[in-house]
């Protein structure tokens, strides 16, 4: 069969705007496998090195570290927001209670404050509670940034189970807690997984607060980046390894996410 | 089995009245069918018996209790639900066996209930099988065996056969009815098809715009319809109706003289079955007009005629044949009904 012209504008665009996206991942994956003459050089004939990554977690760089920072941060943020941004949810999408939509307005608005504003507050906060540069500080905080977002995804996604199988469980004998857990968590389990990864990739990448709030003990992968920057200019072979270790994780789950949520869960329930 | 009765019980959304003041009672064993059209309030009533729906005011009594304010688990109810309400991640032995689940009942015994359960609705084969390789009816079967897999106090049912094929439909009824019969749990039943209410009721509740305007025996809501709406509602095809007044003891309409009973009055709706008429070749007979329709039905023939505004159906033989626009006449069988309106308030009048 003859492909039509639409076809080949539409595969060119496609390429042209994979190019744009993918074309600085790649030149860091590239730069990361350089060695320090090469990092300059547009060449794409060079000799890989693995020497970068093995700088990179050593002294005095110590990016070990920071990657066990940016797991524990991100994991507990997840660990703690999801379960309870998912009874939210629940709460938000099915209990009529008076002032329901002015309190899921409240909490959507505080996505509206940019960081920056409440960057020093937080600043002064952790300081007086003698929290500074620790991974306790950046859990509090980045619980406070993903948690109204995380709710609103997964109401969406509860939003869209229709009511009925759960009314089914209620007369069943089932209690509003049991419903919850025998019904909607597996009815809701790719909006509630796809939500995670989501919060879990936005705390990961998360800078400014961490970038403020932490000094040596609590740095995180982001900010550490910033350290490859030095009196010797920037160390550009150094920066791409450590961000193709930021990045690496964050790619897998992208791929987790894509394989979940084309996952119809709810088919099959009602007509 | 338990009695259930409705006191005073009103339901309102926001300033919509769904369902206004009142009450009903159904008693222990009983198969009560709740019929009306769409947006009649039926399913409003079983969603509050059923706890799914808040009453605005009144009470609800279940076996004597107050149950207004139960939660759902703790009424002992089942139900059918018209969308199935399936668990589209369980497969169908799952879904029937989940309210023996909750109830604690252990693996073995759960197996051998569901198993015996899915044989009444013939689902054995599909009890691996998740709701959403199934069809509709499949589906709605599954949904009957949830409810019909342990034995609660009061079934109600939301159209249960409503997406089965005609025959299993016929099928499920009679299936239904034996069930009843042998667990002789207090059922509630909500559908628009006469037919299932008809036959499968110990009394039907009919509903129009929230109010049971007519709760009586199948049989006498056949007979002796409460008023128009009723009469026009149950039995097909439907009741003849025409408009007309009652002189000198005889009935009035154009093409239509019939001896009743009653003092004489204008604004009356004249009732009558078709299967209570019959084609006469009588010149003098009551109910006079032109031929405008032949339907065929297997066992017999729909005549409609027609004179003015007047338009009257009977059922004749099915062999019966006659041009349209043809002379026709027809005149009640021997012991048929009559049934007289009141035009205005559409009450019936009685003799």
């Amino acid at each position: 069969m003859r492909k039509s012209i639409l076809w080949w504008v539409e595969r060119a665009l496609l390429l042209l705007i994979s190019t744009i996206v993918l074309f600085p991942i790649a030149w860091m994956f590239l730069t990361a496998f350089k060695r320090p003459r090469d990092a300059y050089s547009l060449s794409l004939d060079f000799s890989p090195t693995l020497s970068n990554f093995v700088t990179v977690f050593s002294d005095p760089w110590n990016l070990g570290d920071m990657v066990l920072n940016s797991v524990i941060v991100a994991s507990v943020t997840v660990l703690i927001a999801v379960p309870c941004a998912s009874l939210a949810a629940y709460s938000f999408s099915r209990f009529r209670v008076k002032g329901r939509k002015f309190l899921f307005f409240l909490i959507l608005s505080t996505q509206f404050i940019p960081a920056v504003v409440i960057v020093l507050p937080f600043f002064l906060m952790f300081r007086s509670l003698g929290l500074l540069d620790t991974r306790v500080a950046l859990i509090v905080v980045n619980l406070a940034i993903v948690t109204p977002f995380v709710i609103w995804m997964i109401k969406g996604f509860i939003d869209a189970i229709p009511t009925d199988s759960e009314e089914a469980a209620m007369i069943d004998g089932a209690s509003r807690l049991r419903v919850i857990k025998d019904i909607v968590l597996p009815m809701a389990a790719p909006g509630i997984l796809t939500s995670s990864i989501f919060c879990f990739i936005l705390t990961w990448n998360e800078f400014l607060f961490a970038l403020i709030l932490t000094r040596r003990d609590a740095v995180t992968l982001p900010v550490g980046l910033v350290s490859f920057r030095t009196e010797r200019g920037d160390l550009w072979e150094l920066m791409s390894a450590a961000g193709v270790m930021i990045t690496v994780p964050i790619f897998i789950m992208a791929l987790l996410i894509q394989k979940h949520f084309t996952r119809g869960m709810t088919a099959g329930a009602v007509k | 089995m338990a009695e259930v009765q409705l006191v005073d019980v009103e339901k309102r959304y926001g300033d919509f009245l769904a369902v206004p003041k009142q009450s009903l009672t159904i008693e222990e064993g009983e198969f009560l069918v709740l019929l009306g059209p769409s947006g009649c309030g039926k399913t409003t009533t079983m969603r509050m018996i059923a706890g799914l729906e808040d009453i605005t005011s009144g009470d609800l009594m279940i076996a004597g209790e107050r149950a207004n304010d139960k939660p759902p688990k703790d009424r002992d109810i089942a139900m059918v639900f018209q969308n199935y309400g399936l668990y589209p991640h369980m497969t169908v032995g799952e879904n029937i066996g989940y309210p023996l689940k909750l109830r604690g009942m252990d693996r073995k015994a759960r197996e051998a209930r569901v198993q015996q359960t899915a044989e009444k609705v013939e689902l054995q084969a599909l009890l691996k099988r998740r709701p959403s390789e199934l069809s509709g009816g499949q589906r709605q079967r599954v949904a009957l065996a949830r409810a019909i897999v342990r034995t609660p106090k009061i079934f109600l049912m939301d159209e249960p056969l409503s997406n089965l094929d005609a025959k299993l439909r016929v099928t499920m009824r009679a299936e239904l009815k034996h069930l009843h019969h042998e667990l002789g749990v207090t059922t509630v039943y909500v559908t628009h098809d006469q037919m299932e209410a008809m036959t499968l009721a110990s009394r039907v509740a009919i509903m129009r715009e929230g109010r049971i305007v007519q709760l009586d025996t199948p049989k006498k809501i056949y007979s002796e319809p409460a008023d128009l709406f009723v009469a026009g509602f149950i039995g097909s095809p439907s009741m003849n109706l025409a408009e007309g007044r009652i002189s000198g003891g005889r009935f009035e309409a154009p093409g239509v003289s019939l001896p009743v009973a009653g003092a004489d009055r204008g604004d009356v709706v004249l009732g009558i079955r078709p299967e209570d008429l019959q084609l006469t070749r009588d010149g003098d007979a009551p109910i006079s007009g032109r031929l405008y329709a032949l339907e065929l039905t297997g066992d017999s023939t729909l005549v409609t005629l027609r004179n003015g505004a007047t338009s009257i159906c009977a059922r004749g033989p099915a062999d019966f044949e006659a041009p349209i626009d043809a002379p026709c006449a027809l005149a009640p069988k021997p012991g048929a009904r009559i049934h007289l309106f009141d035009k205005k308030t559409g009450q019936r009048l009685d003799a």
